[in-house]
């Protein structure tokens, strides 16, 4: 049996890990994964993004798949919602390019041009 | 697609893009026989016609490549992919096998990843995968049942994700993929 405080403990930390699948995320980031992502490496993508997260202890960012949205040649694409900014499309997103978007955009909020597709509506 | 594992999610996808909840997967691989079968409850398919690259009911584009393209590879090495609606109740169950020592056969890639790459894209999913080896079938992830323990606590979330892929990985070899 555990002591009281041994389990509040347990308990603050299940609630810091939920917090990354729950919603209360301050960015989202959504992978295409339609036949065409996957065909061009989506799957690397993502995995890239969730190990960055990971990395650097991130409870509050959301990685989540859609289907493909009808730009196939550009694949990998993944949008970028940050707090409610416009979210931003990025185009041709393979493991380099996760991360330099990882590192400017995520981390430091900065839009990464090299790579941007289209900005969206807030 | 380069491999089996692309294929798996991309079926996987389609079962997410009709609206499925709940996705079953059966494995068995024996004397270089893959079989596969994908169950899933979404709205399930018209007719045969899913298999023409040309049908396709989304908006976004024209064409539909992803299950051709499978059953392309899986005819490729003499094997075949047969997809029905369900009839007991709403859904779609689609089975593939192939010859996987034929000389046309996709390699299978890392299978495992696939697994735990739907356990993080599609959060909300019930998913199982079951693998028979001789007659019987086991029950080999539960990702219901993962993530009851997560939430309880006896599972770090971060670290789900490895174990999923471990548990994954270690069960393929059993049946020799991987």
């Amino acid at each position: 049996m555990k002591n009281l405080e041994e389990l509040r403990m347990m308990r603050e930390k299940v609630k810091r890990d939920l917090a990354l699948r729950t919603g209360q995320h301050r960015i989202k980031i959504v992978v295409g994964m339609g036949s065409c992502g996957i065909a061009a490496g989506a799957r690397d993508t993502m995995n890239e993004l969730l190990d960055l997260i990971e990395k650097n202890h991130r409870t509050d960012i959301m990685v989540t798949a859609s289907g493909c949205f009808g730009f196939c040649a550009q694949e990998p694409m993944i949008h970028v919602y940050v707090d409610d900014q416009r979210p931003v499309t990025y185009r041709n997103v393979d493991i380099d390019a996760a991360r330099l978007i990882f590192n400017e955009h995520i981390l430091n909020n900065r839009v990464v041009e090299q790579y941007l597709f289209s900005k969206g509506k807030k | 697609m380069k491999d089996i594992a692309d294929h798996l999610f991309d079926i996987f996808e389609n079962s997410v893009n009709a609206g499925a909840s709940e996705v079953i997967v059966r494995i068995a691989n024996t004397e270089n026989h893959f079989f596969c079968s994908i169950t899933d409850n979404g709205t399930g398919i018209s007719g045969p016609e899913v298999l023409d690259p040309f049908v396709t009911s989304r908006k976004t584009r024209r064409v539909g490549l992803g299950l051709p393209l499978l059953k392309k590879a899986a005819e490729d090495t003499g094997g075949y992919l047969k997809i029905k609606k369900r009839e007991e109740m709403r859904g779609t169950t689609l089975q593939f096998e192939m010859d996987t020592s034929h000389i046309d056969a996709k390699p299978f890639g890392d299978l495992a990843q696939t697994f735990a790459d739907i356990f993080f894209a599609w959060p909300e999913m019930v998913f199982k995968l079951y693998i028979s080896t001789g007659g019987s079938e086991e029950l080999v992830l539960d990702f219901q049942r993962l993530r009851l323990e997560a939430e309880e606590g006896l599972v770090d979330l971060l670290k789900l994700r490895k174990h999923i892929y471990e548990v994954a990985r270690e069960e393929l070899k059993k049946i020799d993929i991987g």
